[in-house]
C-alpha cells in the first residue's frame, strides 16, 4: 500500500516548524490549519478476495462521492461534482449485467442511517449509459449510476471490513483512515484495470477546529511507502499552470522536510470566491418545477484561460427518475425559446427520458443534462447590475401514493462552470500529480479543455420538492383505496345501467328497427 | 340577404379564418417563445424528417400514429430556404385545415341532400358547429390531426347515406388503421344497411333461416371485404414497412399503456392506485365491459336503424364517456356529427334543457380543470377528493346528455333520405 497525504495551506495561513516534526519513525503535524488531501493506493493482492473477483470483471470502476454541505474548492483540488454518489463502471464484457457489481456497491454503501436503501439492489437495469462526446464514437460503453447519499458511515465499516484486515498496527492505522472519511467533503476510488490498482482517496476543505493534529507513522512493510507534502498553491505563469511550493517527506525515509517548488498545467481551476451560483426552483413548483441559475453578473467575465482557447458558460444537472427534462423541448434550436431561458443550447444528455412513465415503471436511476448557458453581452454586463438567470424547465413524475399526499423529491444542486476549450482536439493537457478526471462532464468536452468552476452560494446543496401524489390519508377519513374502487365501480355501474334502461324503453315503445315509415313519406311530399 | 343565404360566402369565411390563424400562428411561432403550434405537430414533422431520411417514424419517442400520417407531412421535411421552409413546415397543417373544410361540405351536402334541410339552416348549424367554431379551426391550424378523423368519419357517413358500400368500406378500414375507434360505427352501419335499405320490400314472418340469409345483402357483405381489406392490407404494408415498433405504438401502446396521469376519465383515480399497485379487487379490467356492451351492441342494436347519424353520435358519446382515458382531443370526436342531430334535438326544442345540459357540461368541466390546475400548477394533492369526484361529476354529467340522445335517436323519423340523385 501506498499512501500519499497532502495539505493545502492558504497564502494567508501562518506556519511554524513545530508544526510539523519528522522522526527516523514518525511524522507529526500538530494544529495545522490547511486543507487535506488523504490518497491511498492499494495493489490487488491487499484486497479481500470479493472485492478483487468484482474487480477483475471490470475494466474500471470510478466513484465519486460529494458531500451535500458546501465547501471550498482549494488548488490544486478545484474539481467539483453534484452532491451524493456517482459511480462510473466499464465491464469487460460489454454485454455483461451490471447486476452484480449493482448489488455490491448496494452493500458497500449500503443504507444510510434513513433507513433508505440503495435503489441499486432493486433494479438490474438501474445504471444509464454515460453521455459521451457524439464525436467518439469509439469511447468503451460505461455505466454510469448516481444516488443521494448524505452520509458514508455504512462505506467506512465496509472498508474497515474489506481492506483493513485482521487487528495489526497496519490495520489500526487503515481503520483510522477509515473513520477521517465521515467528515470528508470529497471520497474518490478509482480502479483502473491496466494497472491494477485501487485508488481511494478523500479531501477535506477544512480541518477540524483548531487545525489538523495527526501521527503519521512508517510503514512496517518494505513495500510499503508513505508521502507527506505541506504545499501552498498559487497560479502558475502560464494561463493554464498550477504553481505549488512547500515541503516534502516520505516518513521514515527523509531526516527532514525538503523544500520544493514545481508547476504544472491544471485541467480544473478555481474562480475567485465572487464567482458564485444559486440554484432554485420558483414557487409554487407544481407538476413542472422550473430550475433557476442565479448568477451575479460580476462573476459572468470570462476567466484567465489560456488565449487560444474558447470558453463558454455550462451547467450539468445530475437528476434522480423522479424528475426528468423533455429532451424535445429543452434540445430545441429555437433561439426564442433558448433566449427566454438564458439558455444557449443542451449540449448533451443520458439517462432516462421517457415523457410519460411513472416513476415506479423507470428503471434507471435517473439522467444527466449538460447544458450551454447563454452569458449576457458585454454592453449588458457593464450597463446592468442585476443578476443573470438561467432557467430549466423539468416535469416531475407520477410518485407512489402516499399517507400525506405528498412525496420528497431531492435534486442535487448541478455544478456551474467556465469550459475552455482549445481548437487542437488531440493534445491533451500534461501531467499533473492531482488530476481529476471522470466526473461525468469532462469526458463531454475535447482533452485539452480547461474547467473555471463558479462557486455553489449555499450551506446545503440538495433541493427539496414536495410532489404531490394521491392521498391515502393515512388510514383516515373516507377517501380510502378502497372506498375509491368501490366508488369508481358503483357510479360507472349506475351510469351503464341507465343508458341501458333508456335504450330499454325506446326498444319497449318503437323496436329495433326503424320509425314509422308513413311520416318519411309525409317528409317526402312536403319537400314535393 | 344574410351570409347563411351562399355555400361559397360560409365556405369563404371558413377558409378565411383558417388562413388567418395559419400565417397568425407562423407569426407567433417565429416571434414568441409560447409556441402556437401544438406539441404534437413537432412530433408529427420530427417524424416525417426520420422518414425522410429513410429512417423509421418511431424513432421519435410518443409517435402513436400510422406511418401514413408521416407519410402525409413528408412535405414538412424539405430542406430550402426560409421563406419556403416556414411554407413546407406548414405544409401538414394545411392539409388539416383542408380536411375540416372538406368534412364541413360533406356535412353540408348530407344535411341537404340526404336530411331535405334548406340549404340556409344547413350552412347555419355545420357554421355554428364546425366550419366557423374557432375551436375546430384553432386545433387543425395548430397541427393536431384530429381534424383528418373528422373528415374520414364525415366521409363515411356520406359514402353510407349515398349508399357507397365499396367506398363506405374503404374509408372504414382507413379510419380504424388511422384511430382505431371508429370500428364502433361499423357495427352501426352494418345493421343499419338492411334489405329494405336497399330497395327490397318489407318482409313479415320469415323463419330463422330465412332471416339470416335476408341479413347477408350485397352491400353489407360489400362493406365488410371492403373496410377488412383496407384494414388489413394498410397495416399488412406498414408492418413490413416498420415491423413490431408499428404495432407496438399504434395498437399494442393502447393495451399496455403505464401513463395514467390525471385526465377526465372516471378510472383515472383508479387506475392510479392499481398501476401503483395498491388496489385488490381489479374492477378496472372488466372497465371494457361496460364500454362495448354499450359501444357495438346495445346502442347500434336500439338507434342505428332509426337514426344512423345519431346512433353513431350516441356511441361516440358513450366510448368517450366510458374511456380508460379521456382528454379534450376526444371531445372533438362526436363534434362533427352534432349537426345531425341537433336540429332535431330536444336540446335545440326546449332551449331550458339545453341550457342545463350545455352549462353543466361546462361546469363538470371547469370543476375539474381548477381541480387539475391545484394539482398541476399549484402542486397541491387534489386526487382526491378533488380530481375523483370532479371526474366522477362529469361522467354523471355526461351520462345525462347520453340518455337525453338516447331517447332522441328514439324518437327519430326515419329522416335519412334517399339521395334522389342515386
Amino acid at each position: 500500500m501506498k499512501r500519499r497525504i497532502t495539505y493545502i495551506q492558504r497564502s494567508d495561513a501562518g506556519f511554524d516548524p513545530e508544526q510539523a516534526v519528522v522522526t527516523p519513525k514518525s511524522l507529526t503535524i500538530r494544529n495545522l490549519v490547511a486543507a487535506r488531501e488523504d490518497r491511498l493506493t492499494f495493489e490487488l493482492n491487499d484486497l479481500s478476495s470479493e472485492l478483487r473477483d468484482l474487480l477483475h470483471k471490470s475494466k474500471d470502476v470510478h466513484v465519486r462521492w460529494a458531500t451535500e454541505e458546501s465547501f471550498d474548492a482549494v488548488p490544486p483540488f478545484a474539481s467539483r461534482v453534484s452532491p451524493g454518489l456517482h459511480v462510473l463502471h466499464t465491464p469487460l464484457d460489454a454485454d455483461q449485467s451490471s447486476e452484480t457489481f449493482c448489488s455490491w456497491l448496494g452493500a458497500a454503501f449500503g443504507r444510510n442511517e434513513n433507513e433508505e436503501a440503495l435503489d441499486c439492489s432493486q433494479h438490474e437495469n438501474t445504471f444509464i449509459e454515460s453521455p459521451h462526446r457524439t464525436t467518439d464514437s469509439h469511447a468503451a460503453t460505461s455505466l454510469q449510476y448516481h444516488t443521494q447519499l448524505p452520509s458514508l458511515k455504512p462505506f467506512i465499516s465496509n472498508i474497515k471490513r474489506a481492506i483493513c484486515g485482521p487487528h495489526t498496527t497496519e490495520s489500526a492505522q487503515c481503520i483510522a483512515v477509515a473513520d477521517s472519511l465521515s467528515t470528508a467533503d470529497v471520497v474518490d476510488v478509482d480502479y483502473d484495470g491496466t494497472s491494477n490498482t485501487l485508488v481511494l482517496s478523500g479531501f477535506w476543505a477544512n480541518g477540524p477546529t483548531g487545525g489538523w493534529s495527526e501521527e503519521i507513522h512508517k510503514p512496517t512493510q518494505k513495500s510499503d511507502k508513505v508521502e507527506f507534502g505541506l504545499l501552498g498553491a498559487e497560479p502558475g505563469i502560464g494561463a493554464d499552470e498550477v504553481k505549488v511550493g512547500g515541503l516534502l517527506a516520505v516518513v521514515g525515509e527523509d531526516k527532514k522536510l525538503k523544500p520544493t517548488m514545481f508547476s504544472f498545467p491544471s485541467r480544473h481551476h478555481v474562480l475567485p470566491q465572487s464567482a458564485s451560483y444559486a440554484i432554485s426552483f420558483s414557487e409554487p413548483t407544481g407538476l413542472h418545477p422550473t430550475m433557476s441559475i442565479t448568477i451575479p453578473r460580476s462573476s459572468l467575465n470570462r476567466p484567465s484561460a489560456p488565449d487560444d482557447t474558447t470558453c463558454s458558460l455550462h451547467t450539468y444537472l445530475t437528476l434522480p427518475s423522479s424528475i426528468f427534462g423533455d429532451q424535445y423541448q429543452l434540445g430545441t434550436s429555437d433561439s426564442l425559446f433558448l433566449q427566454s431561458h438564458n439558455l444557449a443550447g443542451l449540449r448533451a444528455h443520458s439517462g432516462e427520458t421517457d415523457l410519460e412513465a411513472p416513476d415506479w415503471a423507470v428503471k434507471g436511476w435517473g439522467s444527466n443534462w449538460l447544458f450551454e448557458l447563454a452569458t449576457p453581452t458585454d454592453d449588458d454586463l457593464a450597463s446592468q447590475s442585476s443578476n443573470w438567470t438561467s432557467t430549466i424547465p423539468l416535469h416531475l413524475r407520477y410518485l407512489h401514493p402516499s399517507d400525506t399526499g405528498y412525496r420528497p423529491v431531492h435534486v442535487p444542486w448541478p455544478v456551474v462552470f467556465w469550459a475552455c476549450s482549445s481548437e487542437y482536439e488531440e493534445e491533451s493537457i500534461g501531467i499533473n500529480p492531482f488530476d481529476r478526471t471522470h466526473l461525468g462532464y469532462d469526458s463531454l468536452f475535447s482533452p485539452r479543455t480547461f474547467f473555471y468552476q463558479l462557486h455553489p452560494q449555499s450551506e446545503h446543496l440538495v433541493e427539496k420538492l414536495d410532489a404531490p401524489v394521491l392521498n391515502l390519508g393515512d388510514g383516515q377519513g373516507f377517501f380510502q383505496t378502497h372506498n375509491i374502487e368501490l366508488g369508481t365501480s358503483i357510479v360507472i355501474s349506475l351510469g351503464f345501467f341507465w343508458v341501458l334502461w333508456q335504450l330499454a324503453r325506446v326498444a319497449w315503445s318503437s323496436g329495433l328497427g326503424a320509425n314509422n315509415t308513413a311520416q318519411q313519406v309525409e317528409v317526402h311530399d312536403k319537400k314535393d | 340577404m344574410g351570409i347563411f343565404d351562399s355555400a361559397p360566402r360560409v365556405f369563404f369565411v371558413a377558409t378565411t379564418l383558417r388562413l388567418v390563424l395559419l400565417v397568425y400562428g407562423s407569426w407567433q411561432d417565429a416571434n414568441s417563445a409560447v409556441k402556437y403550434t401544438d406539441i404534437d405537430y413537432m412530433v408529427f414533422t420530427d417524424a416525417a424528417r426520420y422518414v425522410s431520411k429513410g429512417q423509421t417514424p418511431y424513432a421519435r419517442d410518443t409517435y402513436r400514429y400510422t406511418p401514413l400520417l408521416a407519410w402525409m407531412l413528408l412535405p414538412t421535411a424539405w430542406e430550402s430556404s426560409v421563406l419556403w421552409s416556414s411554407l413546407t413546415f406548414a405544409f401538414g397543417k394545411i392539409l388539416f385545415a383542408l380536411a375540416d373544410v372538406l368534412a364541413g361540405w360533406l356535412v353540408v351536402q348530407l344535411l341537404t341532400r340526404c336530411y331535405r334541410f334548406p340549404s340556409e339552416r344547413a350552412l347555419r348549424y355545420v357554421a355554428a358547429v364546425w366550419l366557423w367554431n374557432p375551436m375546430v379551426a384553432n386545433i387543425s391550424t395548430r397541427g393536431s390531426s384530429e381534424g383528418l378523423l373528422g373528415v374520414l368519419v364525415a366521409g363515411l357517413l356520406w359514402a353510407t347515406l349515398t349508399k357507397r358500400a365499396t367506398l363506405a368500406g374503404l374509408i372504414l378500414g382507413l379510419a380504424v388503421h388511422f384511430k382505431i375507434y371508429p370500428f364502433i360505427y361499423g357495427v352501426s352501419i352494418l345493421w343499419w344497411w338492411d334489405a329494405e335499405r336497399d330497395g327490397a320490400a318489407p318482409a313479415t314472418n320469415l323463419d330463422v333461416v330465412s332471416r339470416v340469409l335476408r341479413f347477408i345483402t350485397p352491400s353489407r357483405v360489400k362493406l365488410t371485404l371492403s373496410a377488412l381489406a383496407t384494414f388489413i392490407i394498410l397495416n399488412f404494408i406498414m408492418y413490413t414497412q416498420y415491423g413490431v415498433p408499428f404495432l407496438q405504438h399504434t395498437f399494442l401502446h393502447h393495451v399496455t399503456r403505464i401513463d395514467h396521469r390525471h385526465n377526465f376519465s372516471p378510472y383515472a383515480t383508479l387506475l392510479y392506485l392499481v398501476a401503483a399497485g395498491n388496489t385488490e379487487f381489479h374492477f378496472e379490467t372488466l372497465a371494457f365491459l361496460p364500454q362495448l356492451l354499450l359501444v357495438v351492441v346495445a346502442l347500434p342494436l336500439v338507434l342505428a336503424k332509426k337514426n344512423l347519424a345519431t346512433s353513431m353520435l350516441a356511441q361516440t358519446f358513450a366510448f368517450v364517456t366510458f374511456n380508460k382515458v379521456c382528454t379534450s382531443q376526444y371531445f372533438l370526436w362526436y363534434l362533427i356529427l352534432l349537426p345531425f342531430y341537433l336540429p332535431s334535438s330536444e336540446l335545440i326544442r326546449k332551449p331550458t334543457l339545453g341550457l342545463t345540459a350545455a352549462a353543466l357540461w361546462v361546469i363538470g368541466q371547469a370543476l375539474w380543470l381548477q381541480q387539475g390546475y391545484y394539482l398541476e400548477f399549484l402542486g397541491l394533492s387534489s386526487f382526491v377528493p378533488g380530481l375523483f369526484l370532479a371526474s366522477l361529476f362529469f361522467f354523471a354529467v355526461n351520462i345525462w346528455i347520453l340518455g337525453i340522445i338516447v331517447r332522441d335517436g328514439g324518437e327519430s323519423l326515419n329522416t335519412e333520405i334517399q339521395d334522389k340523385t342515386e
